[in-house]
């Protein structure tokens, strides 16, 4: 069952996890040659960190892509059937979601896996300089978990009906509403501000988002 | 004998215009059972409470002696569907629909489902997104069968297509319910097609079973009959009737149920001169029944 449901979900997601597995292995490559000197000369600590620091901001991003998109291929062969297909399959409704989920997980797996070659490839090509540390492995399980993360995320989001979709979108409408309007009336009032601590900070849900993705670090 | 569907006291309601109330149905073991009705009278959410897709609001219904929805999952691995509009992933070539289906289903009979696709002309390599209406037809039905199930569930699975498809899709149903045994609950407003092949018939509308008794009985039961003057509605008649209308000229035209020949001895007895007892067709009776059923509401 699970077969056959990796390669129903491989071919809906085949183009997606092609194209993060490149830049999944390009990124960490580029991040650490874009601080490499013309002249060949070794490369310089400030410099270097500045440069991984600021290509470190497309770590959660991919992350953040790839869970989107996989999760909306997930669910997108049973949206379109109206899910009478999956539903007329005798297996427990549990147990299908699990399939699904399983199978959608799985194919992430090669983009992680790129991050993590990429990463090791950078570090390992690179002179790092003295003081400074290469973090490969750390910074692969942090891109798995966060790849992870986003997936569960959207991926339950995605399983619901287009109204639930909705009342989602109009959930998030309407806390920008009224911070608009709190700011017009000059009220003190920083729902964004408090969504902002309370969902990406410790122990926020999407706190492996945040911070700093450093492939080289102190 | 445990009937293969039983349906008791089902109630659903879908917005404010929409019930099905109070349904009662009952499908023998080894019945092909035609389900019919006008479009939009509850024949698609019926089966879709059948096969678990909707929750009802009350009643029980049991298929092959599971309850559904408690047991939907146990029960599906042995009742093949066709469901109105096929719903398979577009993406997914007529070879890897089948293996995906096989996939689910303990009792898939690969060398039965090589025949039928053969049969059915289907190429293995083409998407399921690109198959014309009549092919998709085909495999929705091949699916339904060549997992080898105790009772199928179709419904309008002839709907739109040509009468050359047609006939091979229903030559292969009938091949493996005379192999098999199998219960057929089929729907469909093709009233002629059902006709060939039913044992039992069953006429919904409006939310509600109308009728439901075996073929025979319903073709050869409702009659129309030819009766001379206007006589008063005869008391504990033998046949239900179901209207009166004048008739060109003289006389008036029954529409009867139940009807048996040695009832004419009735009318004798009433001294209301039978002119003419006139059979109806499937189709002619199906329409009669409706007509009489919908007029003293209307």
């Amino acid at each position: 069952m699970f077969r056959v449901m990796l390669y129903n979900q491989w071919k809906w997601s085949r183009l997606i996890v092609l194209l993060g597995s490149v830049a999944g292995f390009a990124l960490p490559i580029v991040s650490v040659q874009g601080a490499a000197r013309a002249d060949a000369s070794p490369l310089v600590p400030a410099e270097l960190l500045r440069t991984v620091q600021s290509w470190g901001v497309l770590y959660p991003v991919l992350a953040a892509t790839l869970g989107l998109l996989v999760a909306i291929a997930t669910w997108t062969p049973d949206h379109r059937g109206r899910h009478v297909h999956a539903l007329l399959l005798p297996v427990p409704r549990w147990r299908y979601v699990l399939l699904r989920f399983g199978a959608g997980a799985t194919l992430l797996a090669a983009p992680i896996l790129a991050v993590t070659a990429g990463a090791l490839l950078a570090t390992w090509s690179a002179t790092i300089p003295a003081g400074l540390q290469g973090y490969p492995a750390t910074l692969a399980v942090r891109f798995a978990l966060a790849v992870l993360v986003a997936f569960s995320v959207f991926f339950a989001v995605a399983a619901g009906t287009a109204r639930t979709a909705g009342i989602i979108l109009a959930l998030i409408g309407a806390v920008i509403v009224v911070q608009i309007i709190a700011h017009v009336a000059s009220v003190d009032l920083d729902l964004l501000g408090k969504l902002q601590i309370v969902i990406l900070n410790w122990p926020g849900p999407l706190a492996i988002f945040a911070g700093r993705w450093m492939l080289i670090d102190v | 004998m445990t009937n293969a569907i039983e349906i008791q006291r089902l109630c659903y309601r879908a917005g404010r215009t929409f019930e099905i109330k109070d349904l009662d149905l009952h499908v023998p073991p080894g019945a092909i059972y035609g389900f019919l009705g006008p479009n939009g009278c509850g024949k698609t959410t019926t089966i879709r409470l059948m096969l678990g897709l909707l929750r009802p609001l009350a009643g029980g219904i049991t298929l092959l002696g599971e309850a559904v929805p408690r047991d939907v999952a146990r029960v599906l691995a042995r009742v093949g569907c066709v469901p109105e509009q096929p719903h398979l992933d577009p993406l997914l070539t007529v070879r890897e629909t089948l293996g995906f289906h096989a996939a689910f289903f303990p009792t898939w009979d690969w060398p039965w489902a090589e025949r039928l696709r053969a049969k059915f002309e289907l190429r293995d390599d083409q998407p399921f997104g690109r198959l014309s209406k009549g092919q998709k037809g085909k495999l929705m039905m091949l699916l339904a069968l060549a997992q080898r199930p105790e009772l199928l569930v179709l419904d309008e699975p002839t709907d739109g297509l040509d009468p050359v498809v047609r006939r091979d899709v229903l030559s292969a149903l009938l091949e493996y319910v005379s192999q098999r045994q199998a219960t057929v609950f089929i729907s469909s407003h093709l009233v002629h097609e059902l006709e060939r092949f039913c044992d039992w018939i069953g006429v919904m509308d409006d939310g509600r079973l109308i009728i439901e008794l075996p073929m025979e009985r319903f073709k050869n039961g409702i009659k129309r009959l030819r009766v001379g003057g206007t006589p008063a509605t005869p008391d504990n008649p033998p046949f239900v009737l179901l209207a009166r209308e004048p008739a060109n000229g003289t006389g008036e035209t029954w529409l009867v149920r139940e009807w048996e020949p040695q009832m004419a001895a009735f009318f004798d007895a009433c001294g209301v001169p039978l002119h003419q007892v006139i059979d109806l067709d499937l189709e002619e009776g199906f329409v009669e029944l409706l007509r009489t059923f919908r007029g003293p509401r209307a």
